[in-house]
C-alpha cells in the first residue's frame, strides 16, 4: 500500500477493546477528497481485497458549479498478508523463485508417493528412508540454486590492494542465507561432523547481512574502501582493527591478503625492517596452517584440513605450541613499530583463543559465537552445546536481532515450531511452505510434531497450514494462480475445498484462459469444477451476445435446463418464418448443434428444421417422388418430436402442403395423416386460449392446411384399400 | 509415448522475460549477425521487438528491448510479414482493434504506423481472435473475431478499406484464420467445422467440413490453422484435446488424423491439452510426397512436437508450463522461439554441431 497517511483520507480499522496491543493500522492511498460516503469491501483472488470508496452523491446544484474533475469514487485492491518472499526482492524475481521452486517441490513430492507405494507398513523402513533423505537434499541443492548462484565477477589481473572478494553479482538475499542454515542443521547429515566449519562457511556468505553497520563486513568494506588512499596501512589503527576482525571470524585469506599490505614488504624498506617483517611473515605463515576440522578447503582458502578428531587434537596441539612460541619469542623486543608489535600479538592472542580479545574483535553476537566455535571449543557438537554458547554470546554482545539471527537461536533451541514461525515473519510464506519437508526430513519427532493432524486448525496440520497459507499468497496473483494447485493438492485436509474455490473463482470472460483453467481441473479430476467453469462461462458469452459461444459451453456441461431456455430465446428470434435467406447466417450454429456428440436439448429442432427445409427447397426446384418422400418422413419426424414448439406446428405444415397434394399419389399414409389431424386440431383448440402465439400467416392458413390433409386422407385410405 | 528428440544437436535458451508472453514472432532479417523478434507482452499490453546476436561467441546470447508498440488492450494474434520491402507487423486486442505498423529491418525501431482500426459497428465487437495476412499479391488482411464477423482489411497506397465477409450477429465464435489463395481463407471456430471462404462467392462459405473430433466422444475448439503455400488444398488444424488433423478440400468428408484422441485405439495420444499453435515444419525433411508435411505442434502441458503422418511425434521441448505460441524462422526453418507460460520465450536451434553445445 504505497503513499503517506493523511489524516483526512486514511481509512482506519475498527479497534477491539480490551486487546493488549493496538491493532496495526494500514494506511491506504484512494486519493479522494473527504468526506467518503461509503465504503465496500470485497474479497478478490487469494488474498487479495478490493476496497471500494465513494463520495457522497453530488447535489444538483452542486454538480452544476463544480468542475467535472471530480471523480466519484475510487476502486483500490490491497493485498494482504505481504510478500511471498522477503521485501527487497523484486516483484519479477519472486515469481521466478516461484515457477521454479514448484518444480523441485512437485518432483519430491512425487518421489515421496512412490516411495510410500513400494513400502507396506506405515513408516518407511531403513533403505526407504535414505532414499527420502537424498531425494530431500537434491531437493534443498535445487532450491538453493533457485534463490541465486553466487556468479563471481573475477578480474582478470588481480589487485593485490583488493582483499575482500568482488562484490557478487547479486547480494545475498535473506532467503538464501535462512535456506542454507536450514540445510546445514536439518539434511545435510554427512556435515555434522563439522558443523562449526559448516557454519564458518556460512557466516563468510551472509555476515553482511546480519546488520548494516555492525558487522565484520561492513568494517572491512571501510577498510576496502581506504585502504588505497593509505600511504603507510600499518599507521592506522583500522588497518589492526581490521584484521583481528576478519582473522575472529576466520577469513584467513583476508588476513594473509591483508597482512602482505604491511609497509614492511616494500623493498625499499626491506633492509631497515627486516626483523619486522619475519615476524610478519611468521603471523601469516601460522595463519595459513591453522588446523581445520573439515574434509576438504575450497580453492584459496587456508588452512590445513583434518578428517578425524584423534589427527585433529594432534594438529592442534601442534600448532599451539608454535604460537605460543611465536608469542613468547624474544624477536619482539626488536620491533621497532610500535603498532606493527601490538597488532601481531592481538592476532596472536587470537589464535591462541584469548577470549577478551575475540570479543573485542568482533562486532555481533553471531560472529562472537562463530570464532569462539574456531578457536575456543572448536569440538563442539551438539545442539544443546552450541545453544548454551549462543545464549552465552547473546548476553556477552547484546545486538538487534534480526530474521537470521533468531532463526539460528530457533534452530539451536531445537524447536521447529519457532523456527517456522520465524521464517514466516522475516521471510514470508514461500520458504515455510518449502522447508517443512527440510525439517522433517531427518526427524521423526520433527515430522509427527508438523504432520500431524490437528483438531483446532480444522483437521489441517502445522504443515499443511503453511502451505495454505503459501498457496493463498499464490493465488493472489493473476500470473502465479496456477502454481498454487500443486501446493494445494498436497494438502489432504483442507487443499481439494481450497482448490475447488480457487478455480470457481477465475475469470471467464476469455476462452483461452477458460481453457486453462478447465486443464487444471482435468488434472486433479474436478469433473464437476469444470462443470461449473463451463456453465459460467457459458452465461457469461450467453449475457454478451455471444450465442454460439454460449451454446457451446453449454453443450460441453450438458446442461440440459439451459439448453431448452436458450432454445426458446432464439424461436422467438427466428421469428413467426424462417426465410431461406436468414437460414445462412444461422448455418454455422446448425453445425455446432448438429455435432453428433453435443446435447442440442430444444435446440436439436432447429437443426432437424433446416434440414426440413432444405428438403424442400429442392423439391420446389423440381424433385424427384424419392426426394419428396423424404422431405415427408422429415415432417413426420418433426411432428412426432416433444421439442418442436407448437408455435412452428402451423408453418411446418402449411410449408408441406405441397407434399400434401403431390401429384403422383399420397405421400402420407393414413396414420400418418391422422397424426397430422390430430396436430392441427390440438392447434385450433390451443387457438382459443388467449396466450395463444399466433404469429402472422394468413387467416385462413389453418383451412388450408386442414382441406390439405382431408384431400390426402382420402387418397391415402383408397391407396391402402 | 512420443520420441525424444536427438537433444544433443540442439541449443536451447531461456530467456526470462519480467512479464507474461502471448505470441512471438520472428521478423525478416536483413543481417546474418543480428536477429528480430515480435512479441505481445502484457502488463502493460504492447507488442516488443527484440534483437539478439546470432553469431556472438556468448553461447546464451541476451534478447534486447529494442523497441515497444503500446497496445489499448492484450494482443490475442500476431503476424508479421513483408511488403514492398518493408517489415510489418500487425496484432489483433481483445477489444477489437487492429494495428499494422512498419518496423525498420536493420535495428527493430518502429517506424511509422500504418493501420490503427477500432470501431464496433463497422469492425469488430469484442475480441479478434485470429488475424492474417495475404502477403502473395493483395495483402489483404482477414480478421475473425468472436463476435462472428470475419472481415478483410484491404491496406492500400493512401487508404484503408474494411468489407464485411461474415456477420453472424454472435450466432457463431471465429478463433482461427487463415489465407490459402489470393482469393481463398479458411476459419475455424467453436465446434470441430471449418469453413472455406471465397472472396468471388460471397455470402457464406463455400465449403464446410465437418470434423469428428476423437472418435466423436469429445468436441472442441480449433485454435490455430496453418496452409502450407505449395499445397493449398491442405488445411492442417490444432484444437482442443490434443487434435491435430489435417483436411484436404479435395477428399472433404475424411480428415488425416495426425495427433490427438482421434487416433487408432492401439496409440496413445500424445498430448491431451489444448495445441496452441500449428505450423508447417520445413526444417524436418518429408517422408513421403503423397502424405501430410511435417508438422509442429506447441501444447497447454509444454510440449513442443513435430508430427508426421503415420510416424511417432518427435518431442522437441517437453516445459513444466504451457507453450503458449511458437513460431519457425521463415528464413532459418532450423531456428524456433517459443513463448512459455511463465514469463520467459525460449530459442530453440537445431541441426547445429555437438561441439557448440559447450
Amino acid at each position: 500500500m504505497p503513499g503517506i497517511p493523511s489524516d483526512s483520507s486514511s481509512l482506519i480499522p475498527f479497534a477491539l477493546e480490551g486487546s493488549s496491543q493496538p491493532p496495526p493500522v494500514y494506511p491506504l492511498q484512494h486519493g479522494l477528497r473527504a468526506p467518503i460516503h461509503r465504503i465496500h469491501i470485497s474479497w478478490s483472488r487469494g488474498n487479495l481485497l478490493n476496497v471500494t470508496c465513494l463520495r457522497p452523491p453530488p447535489d444538483q446544484q452542486e454538480e452544476m458549479a463544480r468542475e467535472d474533475d471530480e471523480i466519484g469514487g475510487k476502486a483500490v485492491e490491497v493485498l494482504l498478508g505481504g510478500a511471498i518472499l522477503e521485501g527487497n526482492i523484486g516483484e519479477h524475481k519472486r515469481r521466478r523463485i516461484a515457477y521454479e521452486s514448484v518444480k523441485s517441490y512437485a518432483f519430491l513430492h512425487d518421489k515421496k508417493i512412490s516411495l510410500a507405494k513400494m513400502e507396506t507398513g506405515d513408516n518407511l523402513s531403513a533403505p526407504a528412508l535414505t532414499y527420502w533423505w537424498q531425494y530431500t537434499l537434491e531437493y534443498s541443492k535445487s532450491i538453493r540454486d533457485i534463490l541465486g548462484n553466487a556468479r563471481l565477477h573475477r578480474p582478470l589481473i588481480e589487485d593485490p590492494k583488493n582483499f575482500l572478494k568482488p562484490e557478487e553479482v547479486e547480494q545475498p538475499i535473506g532467503t538464501k542465507a535462512a535456506w542454507e542454515l536450514m540445510e546445514i542443521f536439518y539434511v545435510d547429515m554427512q556435515l555434522l561432523s563439522w558443523l562449526p566449519e559448516r557454519l564458518v562457511d556460512w557466516l563468510e556468505g551472509y555476515d553482511s547481512l546480519l546488520s548494516k553497520t555492525e558487522t565484520v563486513h561492513s568494517k572491512l568494506a571501510i577498510l576496502q574502501r581506504k585502504v588505497t588512499s593509505m600511504r603507510v596501512v600499518e599507521d592506522e589503527p583500522g588497518y589492526w582493527n581490521g584484521l583481528a576482525a576478519a582473522l575472529a571470524v576466520g577469513w584467513l585469506d583476508v588476513v594473509a591478503k591483508l597482512l602482505r599490505l604491511h609497509g614492511s614488504y616494500d623493498p625499499d624498506q626491506f633492509d631497515k625492517r627486516e626483523t619486522e617483517n619475519g615476524l610478519v611473515e611468521a603471523v601469516v605463515l601460522l595463519v595459513s596452517e591453522m588446523p581445520r576440522m573439515r574434509p576438504n578447503l575450497p580453492n584459496g582458502k587456508l588452512g590445513i584440513c583434518y578428517q578425524t578428531k584423534h589427527d585433529y587434537i594432534k594438529g592442534l596441539e601442534k600448532w599451539r605450541v608454535k604460537v605460543s612460541g611465536l608469542e613468547s619469542s624474544p624477536f619482539w623486543v626488536h620491533c621497532n613499530h610500535r603498532p606493527t608489535r601490538d597488532g601481531l600479538i592481538n592476532l596472536l592472542h587470537i589464535l591462541l583463543g584469548d577470549a577478551k580479545h575475540i570479543a573485542d574483535a568482533t562486532s555481533h553476537w553471531l560472529e562472537l559465537f562463530i570464532s569462539h566455535l574456531l578457536y575456543i571449543r572448536p569440538l563442539t557438537n551438539g545442539l544443546e552445546g552450541m545453544g548454551n554458547l549462543a545464549e552465552k554470546c547473546m548476553n556477552l554482545k547484546p545486538s538487534a536481532n534480526n530474521g537470521l539471527t533468531s532463526l539460528l537461536a530457533g534452530i539451536l533451541s531445537e524447536n521447529p515450531e519457532i523456527v517456522l514461525a520465524d521464517c514466516l515473519k522475516a521471510f514470508g510464506p514461500w520458504i515455510v511452505a518449502h522447508a517443512v519437508d527440510l525439517l522433517t526430513a531427518n526427524s521423526e519427532y520433527t515430522d509427527g510434531l508438523l504432520n500431524e493432524e490437528r483438531y483446532q486448525l480444522g483437521g489441517a496440520s502445522i504443515g499443511e497450514l503453511y502451505m495454505l497459507v503459501y498457496a493463498q499468497a499464490l493465488a493472489s496473483h493473476p500470473l502465479t494462480w496456477q502454481v498454487a494447485p500443486a501446493y494445494l493438492s498436497t494438502c489432504l485436509n483442507q487443499g481439494r475445498g481450497l482448490l475447488e474455490i480457487l478455480l470457481l473463482r477465475q475469470p471467464v470472460q476469455n476462452y483461452r484462459v477458460v481453457l486453462k483453467t478447465l486443464e487444471i481441473c482435468h488434472l486433479y479430476e474436478l469433473g464437476n469444477i469444470s462443470t461449473h467453469i463451463m456453465k459460467m462461462a457459458g452465461m457469461y458469452q450467453w449475457k454478451h451476445g455471444h450465442k454460439g459461444l454460449g451454446i457451446y459451453w453449454f453443450q460441453q456441461s450438458r446442461d440440459k435446463t439451459r439448453l431448452s431456455q436458450i432454445a426458446h430465446k432464439l424461436f422467438d428470434n427466428i421469428g413467426k418464418s424462417l426465410s431461406d435467406d436468414s437460414f445462412k447466417q444461422w448455418e454455422g450454429l446448425m453445425e455446432l448443434l448438429g455435432s453428433d456428440v453435443g446435447i442440442a436439448g430444444g435446440l436439436e429442432f432447429l437443426h432437424k428444421y433446416r434440414e426440413f427445409k432444405r428438403s424442400l427447397q429442392q423439391i420446389v426446384n423440381g424433385g424427384t417422388v424419392e426426394a419428396a418422400k423424404k422431405s415427408t418422413e422429415l415432417l413426420v419426424q418433426l411432428m412426432r418430436n416433444p421439442s418442436t414448439p407448437q408455435r412452428f406446428w402451423l408453418p411446418l405444415l402449411l410449408d408441406s402442403v405441397k407434399l400434401l397434394e403431390w401429384r403422383s399419389g399420397p405421400l402420407l399414409g393414413v396414420s400418418e395423416t391422422n397424426l397430422l389431424l390430430g396436430k392441427l386440431q390440438e392447434l385450433s383448440m390451443a387457438k382459443l386460449r388467449p396466450d395463444f402465439h399466433g404469429g402472422e400467416l394468413k387467416p385462413n392458413a389453418l383451412g388450408d392446411v386442414r382441406l390439405a390433409l382431408a384431400k390426402n386422407l382420402g387418397r391415402a385410405i383408397l391407396e391402402e384399400s | 509415448m512420443a520420441d525424444s528428440g536427438d537433444r544433443r544437436r540442439f541449443i536451447y535458451n531461456l530467456h526470462e522475460q519480467s512479464k507474461p508472453v502471448g505470441a512471438v514472432r520472428w521478423l525478416p532479417s536483413v543481417s546474418p549477425f543480428l536477429r528480430l523478434a515480435a512479441m505481445s507482452v502484457l502488463s502493460p499490453p504492447a507488442i516488443e521487438i527484440h534483437s539478439f546476436s546470432s553469431q556472438s561467441p556468448n553461447p546464451n546470447p541476451d534478447l534486447n528491448l529494442v523497441s515497444s508498440y503500446p497496445l489499448p488492450s492484450s494482443a490475442t494474434s500476431l503476424t508479421s510479414f513483408k511488403s514492398h520491402n518493408y517489415t510489418l507487423i500487425a496484432a489483433s486486442t481483445s477489444t477489437g482493434s487492429l494495428h499494422i505498423f512498419s518496423v525498420n529491418p536493420y535495428d527493430g525501431k518502429i517506424e511509422s504506423q500504418i493501420i490503427s482500426i477500432s470501431d464496433k459497428d463497422s469492425f469488430h465487437c469484442g475480441p479478434i481472435q485470429s488475424i492474417d495476412v495475404e502477403t502473395s499479391s493483395t495483402g489483404e488482411c482477414a480478421t475473425a473475431g468472436e463476435d462472428g464477423r470475419v472481415n478483410l482489411v484491404l491496406i492500400g497506397e493512401d487508404k484503408v478499406e474494411n468489407f464485411r465477409v461474415c456477420e453472424s450477429d454472435g450466432l457463431v465464435a471465429y478463433s482461427a484464420v487463415k489465407w490459402g489463395s489470393p482469393v481463398e481463407f479458411v476459419t475455424g471456430g467453436v465446434g470441430p467445422g471449418l469453413q472455406w471462404w471465397d472472396k468471388r462467392r460471397p455470402g457464406g462459405p463455400v465449403a464446410q467440413f465437418k470434423g469428428v473430433w476423437g472418435r466423436g466422444t469429445v468436441t472442441g475448439m480449433i485454435h490455430s490453422i496453418d496452409i502450407h503455400p505449395s499445397r493449398k488444398h491442405t488445411c492442417v488444424v490444432g484444437g482442443s484435446s490434443g487434435a491435430v488433423y489435417a483436411w484436404d478440400l479435395r477428399w472433404q468428408q475424411q480428415a488425416i488424423t495426425l495427433a490427438g484422441t482421434g487416433l487408432e485405439a492401439k496409440s496413445q495420444p500424445f498430448s491431451e491439452s489444448e495445441v496452441w499453435e500449428v505450423k508447417y515444419d520445413a526444417f524436418t525433411p518429408q517422408v513421403s510426397s503423397t502424405k501430410v508435411l511435417p508438422v509442429m505442434m506447441c501444447s497447454e502441458d509444454g510440449f513442443l512436437a513435430v508430427l508426421q503422418q503415420d510416424e511417432r511425434p518427435v518431442q522437441l521441448l517437453e516445459e513444466p508450463c504451457a507453450i503458449n505460441s511458437f513460431d519457425i524462422d521463415p528464413q532459418n526453418p532450423s531456428d524456433v522461439i517459443v513463448a512459455l507460460e511463465w514469463e520467459s520465450v525460449g530459442i530453440l536451434s537445431r541441426g547445429r554441431e555437438e561441439t557448440e553445445m559447450a
